[in-house]
């Protein structure tokens, strides 16, 4: 088995990416409302991601 | 003159002859109850993004739990994770059975692999409720 080392971003990139598509598709009953719950979940986690990150930074000093 | 407010029944479990099967199959094989069910396009999406989620766990090299018990903590956190673990289905069956488990390491990458593996069989749980719904006619 290969080692995986991604950085913070690209986890949290991943895991975004994987648990919203999973999220769009178990919630909505059409494919549009999938869609487009899918990508809003996605933008939610990114903007979470930056928003924490930069509380994190600030924070630390 | 007051009106009556009628309230809708609670809609009643489907019987279990209709759900098993799909709620099954789509535990042992994620996204598998959406292909019994006649799904492919879905059932497909989540195949594909558990199953990355699980093996990039996997190559992080993220810890399995197993069920201990000890505080009330230790004894949540490692029956939780145990759940969440199983719940991935063949997938944890067959990463413990060929020895991928691995024991907990110190490091980010390997905490993002735990987290990786939890929610694999968490998002798994959630296809096997969308295959019950499915299954039950209450969701197209």
């Amino acid at each position: 088995m290969p080692k995986m080392n991604l950085s913070h971003f690209e986890a949290a990139f991943l895991f975004s990416l994987f648990a919203s598509v999973v999220l769009g598709i178990v919630t909505k009953k059409t494919d549009r409302d999938r869609l487009y719950y899918g990508a809003y979940c996605f933008g939610c986690f990114i903007v979470s991601l930056f928003a924490i990150g930069w509380v994190m930074k600030l924070g630390h000093g | 003159m007051a009106t009556k407010e009628i309230i809708p029944d609670k809609p009643q479990m489907a019987p279990i002859n209709v759900w098993a099967a799909p709620v099954l199959i789509g535990w042992i094989v994620p996204g598998g109850g959406h292909f019994f069910l006649k799904r492919p396009g879905r059932g497909a999406l989540l195949l594909i993004s558990i199953t990355l989620m699980f093996s990039l766990g996997l190559m992080m090299r993220g810890m399995m739990f197993t069920p201990q018990s000890g505080d009330l903590l230790t004894t949540v956190i490692n029956y939780g994770g145990f759940i969440g673990d199983l719940a991935s289905g063949a997938l944890y069956l067959m990463a413990t059975m060929f020895g991928y488990s691995q024991p907990d390491m110190a490091g980010a990458v390997h905490d993002y692999g735990t987290k990786f593996l939890v929610t694999a069989g968490l998002l798994n749980i959630l296809a096997m409720v969308d295959a019950y719904e499915i299954a039950a006619e209450r969701k197209d």
